[in-house]
């Protein structure tokens, strides 16, 4: 029997298209890396069970500006800005219930050995002694990403500054943590280097 | 033959269909969302009771009968400046509907939010009131801003929402006008 040969073809590219697409698609699901035209801060980012999760690198000059126009002197607010700060979102777009998290539970992991990170009540504690005024204070403790948190679905979200306390061009794995009624879920990011 | 013919258009459908989620997902600024999230029936407002931009003393509790949009913000929060102008839009659709908005900015001052202000456009004609301690944050349960809650006339919450809003999408705006009945 007579076949066309290009109802052959169209198969083969449709067939083909089909694998590519859900390909790309389930890699997207994963880690995706992107670079601000503008300022070159990168940010790496996930989505995982309908949570989105991601960090961006906060050059050290924006930093010390942000802080320096809350009215932090730079003396005061160099501990804090030595080293990589991540601007940091976690949002709910569909996961199956709320979500609930506490950061200490999360886990970054320096060639594969677990780092600590300084909590945001340390932070304040520390600034506080700086001679830092209130409203500075204010402003430092509600521009940290949140220690601890839940987002209904439907795209509750927050984003804050996260300080990881590495030097700059220091490379991690961050592995974000949160359950759903009990049942544990978690987001890695791979690879993510501090700005120099 | 035309089962083939229907299974390869199925196909190329869900090609397509795929090709767009994908591009959906390109990432920029995040998004400001439009869901409001109920809030367990009866739960009564805290307080809340500050300066407003004239010097002059708002009380929510002078507010009842009406439905409050209670917006908790900052100028240095990035999503709570790109939720503002939307704030405004959806004052301005509403004030003639029973409902008043309140933003509540913490621990800056009049200056900086003054300043701030006037480059919003639409430039916020809204009730701004100042926590100047941020004494608000514990009361009403925040943990990271913006946090808006939406009060109904008889002073218990509606709805909340943790993160950056369109508050002039037509999901938020339906809702909050809806409260007023």
């Amino acid at each position: 029997m007579y076949k066309k040969p290009m109802s052959l073809s169209m198969k083969s590219i449709i067939t083909l298209m089909f694998w590519l697409v859900l390909f790309s698609f389930s890699a997207a699901a994963e880690q995706k890396v992107q670079t601000d035209p503008v300022t070159g801060a990168k940010t790496w980012g996930t989505k995982v069970n309908g949570v989105h999760f991601s960090l961006t690198q906060i050059l050290p000059e924006q930093l010390k500006a942000f802080y320096v126009n809350r009215g932090f002197s730079l003396e005061q607010i160099k501990s804090y800005t030595s080293s990589c700060v991540y601007m940091t979102v976690l949002r709910n777009d569909t996961a199956p219930g709320e979500i609930h998290y506490t950061s200490n539970n999360w886990t970054i992991l320096v060639n594969n050995k677990r780092h600590i990170l300084v909590p945001v009540s340390q932070w304040v504690k520390k600034l506080s002694k700086t001679g830092a005024t209130k409203p500075a204070l204010i402003a430092f403790r509600w521009a940290q990403f949140p220690p601890e948190q839940s987002y209904e679905p439907g795209g509750n979200w927050n984003q804050g500054m996260l300080s990881i306390g590495l030097s700059p061009s220091s490379r991690f794995d961050a592995i974000a943590k949160w359950d759903i009624a009990g049942k544990e879920f978690e987001a890695k990011l791979t690879g993510v280097q501090c700005a120099k | 033959m035309q089962n083939k013919q229907s299974r390869y258009y199925f196909l190329g459908l869900a090609v397509l269909f795929l090709t767009l989620l994908n591009s959906s997902y390109a990432e920029g600024l995040p998004p400001l969302t439009h869901g409001l999230s109920p809030v367990e029936k009866g739960i009564k407002a805290p307080e809340l009771r500050f300066k407003n931009l004239d010097d002059d003393v708002v009380d929510l509790k002078s507010l009842k009968g009406k439905v409050v949009v209670v917006n908790f913000w900052a100028t240095w929060c990035p999503p709570c400046r790109r939720e503002m102008a939307s704030l405004e839009k959806l004052h301005q659709a509403s004030k003639n509907k029973n409902v008043e908005v309140l933003a509540v900015d913490i621990g800056e001052d009049v200056e900086t939010v003054y300043s701030f202000l006037g480059r919003v456009d639409p430039s916020p004609r809204f009730q701004i009131l100042f926590d100047s301690d941020a004494a608000s944050m514990e009361k009403w349960s925040i943990r990271g801003l913006p946090t808006t809650y939406i009060i109904k006339p008889d002073g218990t919450i509606a709805y909340k929402a943790i993160g950056g809003r369109e508050f002039d999408h037509p999901d938020i705006l339906n809702k909050v006008i809806e409260l007023r009945k």
